[in-house]
């Protein structure tokens, strides 16, 4: 018995010839599709908070500080390696967007404008503290990698069990360690390509580097920091 | 891009990232297959990334928003403290500089009402023998 195309064929049969017809996708290439949409997203959201802020609206300046405040908090904890600091200065960037955003002209991206400013504080505080000697004084936080409760979730919670959690903790500082004793600008582009996952295009825009140079400089920080970690490596 | 053989550094970064097209990744793979050193590097650095990708995402204290409200507030608190400061010491900031400003006129006329002062000043230089 012959059946008319798309009219008595289940749904899931139809779905599959679908499927079938369509010639097969880079699995990369929907990556970057899903990331492109995650990122329109991000800046419509951001695009009507910053509308309601120049408004007058105070809670969007709220809003916007929660959007935020992990990923600018996660950059300057890993960049000073120090609690203590990474809240002050996280705080300090976010008082430079208040006081700033009447004079954003919108041309790019509010995530980028944010990130600009939040490593060029990051920049002046680490030279202010070099001329102070605060990395000598002050080790990385180890407390706040044991003692996050659940707010974060790292090395430690690949490994099961108690003790292999403890070693888990102690290697999590160990690398924050070596990485809070490479070169700022290598410590700054391992932070944000390797630990927070920015594309080459958005770190492109928040330093200004050349595509070839960011390359050879990550590949650089990298070898520096994989010097550094051998011991761990295996 | 140019050569891998070139520019190796550049190469293993895009690789590593998954940023080559098809056909690039096909190039550095066979550049790879000939490399024992490049490979061991590469092998290398992706322990160390899969090492510093299971780093814990530090998050914001829970009370990030309100204590960065608090120092807003305070900043301007102390701006518009300082704006009231400015305003309140403008008259007697004033009354100074015309105070300065009639002590050096009196000053200058009381010089001109010295008339033999004039004189020495207006005297020519006695001619020396």
């Amino acid at each position: 018995m012959t059946r008319a195309a798309g009219t008595e064929a289940p749904l899931a049969e139809q779905a599959a010839n679908a499927d079938a017809a369509e010639p097969s996708r880079d699995p990369a290439e929907d990556e970057r599709d899903t990331a492109e949409d995650e990122r329109d997203r991000r800046d419509l959201r951001d695009r009507r908070l910053l509308r309601r802020m120049r408004t007058g609206d105070a809670r969007a300046f709220e809003e916007l500080v929660r959007v935020y405040q992990d990923r600018i908090f996660g950059l300057t904890f890993r960049m000073m390696g120090n609690r203590q600091e990474a809240e002050d200065l996280a705080q300090e960037i976010f008082m430079t967007v208040h006081r700033a955003i009447a004079s954003y002209r919108g041309d790019g991206r509010f995530y980028t404008w944010l990130y600009r400013i939040a490593t060029n504080t990051c920049k002046n505080r680490i030279k202010y503290l070099k001329g102070r000697n605060f990395h000598r004084s002050v080790p990385v936080d180890e407390d706040a990698e044991t003692d996050r409760g659940d707010a974060t979730q790292g090395l430690s919670s690949r490994i099961a069990g108690p003790e292999a959690m403890t070693v888990g903790n102690r290697l999590e500082a160990a690398i924050a360690q070596e990485l809070s004793a490479l070169d700022p600008e290598h410590r700054l582009l391992i932070v944000l390509r390797d630990v927070q996952g920015l594309s080459y295009h958005e770190i492109i825009k928040i330093t200004g580097l050349q595509e070839g140079t960011l390359k050879s400089r990550l590949h650089r920080a990298r070898l520096a920091l994989k010097d550094r970690l051998q011991a761990h490596l295996g | 891009m140019v050569s891998p053989q070139e520019h190796s550094a550049e190469w293993m970064t895009a690789y590593l990232d998954a940023e080559l097209d098809p056909e690039q990744v096909e190039t550095y793979e066979a550049f790879l297959a000939d490399s024992p050193q490049a490979r061991a590097e590469l092998e290398d650095l992706r322990k160390m990334l899969s090492l510093v990708g299971g780093l814990a995402q530090a998050a914001a204290p829970e009370d990030f928003y309100e204590k960065l409200h608090r120092r807003i507030r305070r900043k301007d608190a102390l701006s518009l403290d300082s704006s009231w400061l400015t305003l309140m010491t403008l008259p007697f900031q004033a009354l100074s500089i015309l105070v300065i400003l009639a002590i050096a006129v009196l000053y200058m006329m009381a010089q001109l009402d010295q008339p033999g002062e004039l004189q020495r000043e207006a005297a020519p230089p006695s001619a020396q023998p």
